[in-house]
């Protein structure tokens, strides 16, 4: 613990300002996968009518698309849940400032005090909020890899859809640009993921 | 949770609002935080009290990058106002907070450093964002003896701080005031005892009514916009302040 040039205290500003960054850099790309999430919905149900043009050739496309549109709900949900765990560490960080800030003006009463003040500092429960803060990693860690896996099936999803277009008929055609158009579309989401899944290893790791 | 709400857009021009939580504790009063952006950066109004730094810095994240945070600009000294600004400095330290200058030797105790502070002088000064003009109001005395409010010509926005402020019951959510005549019973106790001076409330309706606002946005309650600017200073203007009565 340290007191910097600003006064600001506790864990010092560069970790609390790191771990404030890491969760502006964690919702920047959950807004991201939003965004795409709201996109592949549109796309699947422009998908579902294409299906229903095409007829009996392209039943399995309607089928794989009406799961698409699966996918980016439950994908929705995920990023909600997501952006609800950053504000648990958003909260955890400021109770970290906060005890790290009364832990200093307690030791500075304690030395000003002759000691008189241990008492204080005694009650103090030094590590709960880093404790609350390990827990909120693993769920995040948990909710991270879930949307991963999540993703991986529309990938799949995806692909399975290209293949249903090439038995699409005369439909063929726009069919399989549609079913490519979701495969580079969850190709992004799978970056955003795997950003936000190295983000989250270099905090546990600091 | 708070969410942030974008009130006024224009381009790359914006006003964000952060009002109402519903997941606050009762002993805690509701505050609404303000943030105007121009060209990608931003000036946070009243950033609110520590308490509320959380689900604030959460909801402003989920629309805009905190990073482009250029300064914060505090309407008067109060907690509820300002006491967030060591947290906001933890995050970054270069932060400029303008305030009044009556209140620079006492803010700090929250949080900051001499470089930190802007000092606005009485008479209010500019503010420049990103090339966008801001204009500080002097509004002293209401209700804080360094008192200012905020101006965006541009936009026509006037964040008014405690002018104009209420609170609302927990089922009246709207970010703006729906019902004026029903919102006046909110705000009408609040400012005949808060605001302290009638030449000061007298001077400032004069200065204010010659402005061209849409929406005047206080720190609590609901906004005011269109023809409910003016009612608002009317009103306002005839109130006997000063007084010790519910």
């Amino acid at each position: 613990m340290r007191t910097d040039r600003s006064g600001t205290l506790g864990r010092g500003n560069d970790g609390t300002a790191s771990d404030l960054r890491r969760i502006v850099c964690i919702n920047e790309e959950i807004k991201t996968i939003v965004a795409i999430a709201f996109r592949i919905n549109l796309m699947a149900l422009n998908a579902i009518f294409l299906a229903k043009r095409a007829g009996q050739a392209a039943l399995g496309f309607g089928v794989l698309s009406n799961e698409l549109r699966g996918f980016a709900v439950a994908l929705g949900d995920n990023m909600n849940e997501l952006r609800r765990m950053t504000f648990s560490s958003v909260v955890a960080v400021t109770a970290m400032v906060k005890r790290a800030r009364l832990e200093r003006i307690l030791e500075c009463t304690d030395r000003q005090s002759d000691g008189k003040a241990q008492a204080l500092l005694a009650t103090r429960r030094r590590g709960c909020d880093a404790d609350d803060m390990k827990r909120i990693q693993r769920e995040l860690q948990q909710r991270l890899d879930d949307t991963a896996r999540l993703i991986e099936l529309g990938a799949i999803l995806a692909r399975s859809a290209k293949i249903e277009a090439a038995y699409g008929g005369t439909f063929s055609a726009p069919l399989t640009q549609v079913s490519t158009e979701f495969d580079s579309i969850i190709g992004l989401t799978l970056r955003s993921i795997d950003s936000l899944r190295k983000q989250h290893l270099t905090r546990k790791e600091t | 949770m708070k969410q942030a709400q974008t009130f006024f857009s224009d381009g790359e021009h914006k006003w964000l609002s952060i009002v109402r939580d519903p997941d606050k504790p009762n002993y805690l009063i509701d505050t609404n935080e303000y943030m105007v952006s121009y060209g990608g950066e931003g000036l946070l109004c009243d950033p609110g009290g520590q308490e509320v730094f959380p689900p604030v810095f959460s909801a402003l994240t989920a629309e805009f990058d905190p990073g482009r945070i250029a300064g914060i600009f505090a309407s008067h000294q109060d907690p509820d106002i300002v006491s967030s600004l060591g947290l906001w400095l933890e995050f970054n330290p270069h932060l400029r907070c303008y305030i009044s200058w009556l209140w620079t030797s006492f803010i700090p105790h929250f949080g900051g450093t001499a470089e930190t502070f802007v000092a606005i002088p009485d008479g209010g000064m500019e503010i420049g964002l990103n090339g966008l003009t801001l204009e500080v109001i002097p509004a002293h005395y209401l209700h804080s003896s360094g008192n200012h409010q905020l101006y965006d010509r541009k936009a026509k926005v006037l964040f008014s701080g405690d002018v104009g402020a209420g609170l609302l019951p927990a089922d009246e959510s709207d970010l703006f005031v729906k019902d004026f005549d029903r919102h006046i019973g909110h705000i009408e106790a609040f400012h005949r005892r808060w605001m302290g001076s009638e030449k000061a409330k007298r001077d400032w309706c004069e200065r204010v009514a010659k402005l061209d606002i849409d929406m005047l946005c206080p720190q609590h309650g609901a906004i005011y916009a269109g023809s409910d600017v003016m009612r608002f200073i009317n009103w306002f203007d005839e109130l006997e302040i000063g007084i010790l009565r519910s």
